[in-house]
């Protein structure tokens, strides 16, 4: 027996159940000391989960392709999933304490974890992965991850020590994650869009990568989704992108926050309709799928299972309150940002809240505002407010952008105007929050005590 | 009506120096104008392009990925005569970040490689170890406080301050040469290196600087300054036009207390 194991698994639980009775949701706190107490503490758990991992990582989409993938794989395993997001080392640890007895024993045959681009290299070696889906990279949070080019650098160096049997899935359409093909050893699998433009208002270019990440010449774009995410090549040496191996082709985006589209898996072809808005959904139902598609299951089980997929928390997510329809689309980032204006500048007479919180958890530089498209959505303005630790930021931001926005509603931190704006809000209307990461967890506080419908966001 | 002022504007590899959000001091830059009838010509300026004598009136060059600096750091010294004698001529120029490095006389990077500057600020830049990521908050030099309580017409006096405020970072370390005089004096975070409480640097109508955030959205009374330095050798001494700023004193305010 591994003492050191042991106490830190009692610690933790202990913790996890002072918290409990406490009422707090701190996730990541049991498995912070189980880790102070035994640093191999993941690695140990992980080898007591049979199949391994799958792991999900990039900046934008992780907890929504991992939604997905649990979906589709719950039939066939049982699956441990830090499904509240806490994606750290830290909150993998707290996930094995939450679900395994005092005596370590796990009820699951493999693991799903979403992690953090930051601390991949050092989970991939923990956690024995059986397949790795790298999503994209894109500018985030600079003030805590640093450049692009820096964390695609750490991503090569444990990618060479991957075993072969291990299944690299990659964005066929990102080239900073193409490029990292050729360090990875194990087989790799790719995902992309056959489409040749996407039939969305086209926002300012934040793209990170300029030149070929192989040869560092000019990088030439056939077609450019969105940022650097496109179809590729490069006129001097022989990057390019290649056709992938699961595609989407033939994608609508439709009003009411639908969207349908034709999946191509080994040349089988399905359409789709589905209760998702926006391009980067897309991407990562087409993760999902090509994880899917390594693990040999019937396929007619994907186009159910993918039908019937509306949301992951904050992601995009609807309810409602006293009749009224409220939608939250998390932005964190410039590419993630201008993906979900786009989105919502299908739709008219918008009634928008907007939250710009500058914690750690959000990045303390906010920047980023600037570099997001928020003129695309001024003329579609019918209400609009902000709020958060950096309100004003953003109401600056707004009125650079062209929209009208009234001193009075800018609200200050912890101030929520949503019962207010509902109130006042006709009943077809719709009300759209967009909050940063911290903001979104105040959001659900506040949403929690006005909903009925308590605990909505346990999900 | 007078003639309509025009103001023209070379923004500087606008493809590959975007990282920071520095395209909001153009969109400050066109908005201000924009309101107060002045017309605003901007051109990019990317690598292989010919920067034309004489033709700007103002510059703009802001951060990058590290990388890129390298590629840009080359293909500037094609464009360094002509930029450099735009500015000898009283054209007004901002840079932040990785374009402040690059016009400076050298970078050493960590490594001890040397990227080359242009020279046009007395100054280098070492690589460090250490990351300088805050709120940067600086009171800006006493020439410059006084042109500006000239020149910014402020609707109410209250509101003016003589400070800047934006977020740095960056690991290089500046170093200014002797005859230059820095922007500003540091009162929260790093600054040029960290060290000495300088930040950023002045010559002439040049201006170098850390401040991402963007700086000119949420300092108009800064933005003002460089318009008006920028019509001024056109059209002789401009007097601007009020405008309302409470958004922007609130933005800037706000990031003070958060600093």
């Amino acid at each position: 027996m591994d003492l050191r194991f042991t106490i830190a698994l009692i610690v933790g639980k202990l913790t996890a159940f002072l918290l409990i009775l406490k009422g707090s949701g701190a996730t990541a706190a049991p498995g912070l000391y189980a880790l102070n107490i035994d640093p191999d503490f993941v690695k140990k758990f992980s080898q007591r989960v049979h199949f391994g991992s799958i792991i999900v990582s990039g900046t934008n989409g992780k907890t929504t392709t991992s939604r997905l993938i649990y979906n589709l794989l719950s039939e066939k395993y049982k699956i441990i999933h830090n499904r509240q997001g806490s994606n750290l080392l830290r909150g993998l640890a707290s996930t094995f304490i939450n679900n395994s007895s005092i005596l370590g024993k796990l009820d699951a045959n493999i693991a799903l974890w979403e992690v953090d681009e930051a601390v991949l290299p050092e989970i991939v070696t923990s956690t024995n992965p059986k397949t790795v889906v790298l999503l994209n990279l894109f500018r985030d949070q600079l003030d805590r991850y640093g450049e692009v080019d820096s964390i695609r650098k750490s991503w090569q160096k444990w990618l060479i020590k991957i075993p072969r049997s291990t299944n690299i899935i990659l964005n066929e359409d990102d080239p900073g994650i193409k490029s990292l093909e050729k360090y990875a050893k194990g087989k790799s699998i790719t995902f992309g869009i056959q489409d040749k433009e996407i039939k969305l208002p086209k926002t300012i270019n934040v793209s990170d990568i300029k030149r070929c990440p192989n040869c560092g010449s000019n990088l030439e774009f056939s077609a450019v989704f969105s940022a650097h995410i496109g179809h590729y090549y490069c006129n001097y040496c022989s990057f390019r992108r290649k056709i992938p191996n699961v595609s989407a082709s033939g994608l609508v985006f439709k009003r009411g926050f639908k969207t349908s589209l034709t999946i191509n898996i080994n040349k089988k072809k399905s359409k789709l309709n589905l209760n998702l808005p926006g391009l980067y959904n897309v991407y990562n139902l087409l993760a999902a799928s090509t994880v899917f598609l390594t693990e040999k299951i019937d396929s007619s089980k994907l186009i159910r299972s993918l039908q019937k997929f509306s949301s992951a928390f904050g992601r995009y997510q609807s309810f409602e309150i006293n009749g009224k329809k409220i939608i939250i689309f998390l932005i964190k980032n410039p590419a993630g940002a201008n993906e979900v204006l786009r989105t919502i500048s299908l739709e008219d007479n918008l009634n928008i809240l907007a939250i710009l919180n500058d914690k750690i958890a959000d990045g303390t530089d906010v920047s980023w505002i600037w570099d997001t498209n928020w003129e695309i959505i001024a003329s579609k303005i019918k209400s609009v407010s902000v709020s958060g630790t950096r309100s004003w930021d953003l109401a600056n931001r707004l009125k650079y952008a062209g929209v009208n926005l009234s001193n009075k509603n800018v609200y200050k931190q912890n101030n929520y105007p949503i019962g207010h704006i509902i109130k006042n809000m006709g009943t077809k209307d719709t009300l759209l929050i967009l909050p940063t990461y911290t903001a979104l967890l105040e959001t659900q506080k506040n949403l929690s005590k006005l909903s009925s419908q308590e605990k909505w966001h346990k999900n | 009506m007078a003639q309509k002022l025009i103001l023209r504007i070379c923004y500087l590899y606008p493809d590959l120096m975007d990282t920071y959000g520095d395209i909001g001091n153009i969109i400050a830059l066109k908005k201000r104008c924009a309101t107060r009838n002045i017309k605003v010509e901007i051109v990019n300026k990317s690598l292989n392009d010919k920067i034309e004598k004489d033709k700007f009136d103002l510059f703009f060059f802001g951060g990058g990925q590290d990388k890129i600096q390298i590629l840009v750091g080359k293909d500037l010294q094609k464009k360094r005569e002509n930029l450099i004698n735009s500015i000898e001529k009283g054209a007004v120029l901002l840079s932040i970040c990785g374009g402040y490095q690059l016009l400076q006389k050298y970078f050493r990077t960590v490594s001890g490689e040397t990227i080359k500057g242009i020279g046009l600020f007395d100054a280098h830049t070492e690589g460090s170890d250490e990351r300088m990521i805050q709120n940067l908050w600086i009171d800006l030099s006493k020439n410059i406080k006084d042109e500006i309580k000239e020149i910014y017409p402020t609707v109410d006096k209250k509101q003016l301050t003589t400070d800047l405020i934006g977020f740095e970072n960056h690991s290089g370390k500046t170093y200014l040469g002797k005859n230059l005089k820095p922007l500003g004096t540091v009162i929260k975070g790093a600054g040029n290196n960290g060290e000495d409480k300088t930040e950023g640097i002045r010559y002439k109508n040049a201006f170098g600087c850390y401040l991402h955030g963007a700086l000119l959205p949420k300092n108009p009374h800064f933005a003002d300054y460089l318009i008006a330095k920028a019509l001024e050798r056109r059209y002789g001494q401009i007097k601007l036009e009020p405008l309302d700023d409470s958004i922007e004193w609130q933005a800037h305010k706000a990031a003070i207390k958060r600093t």
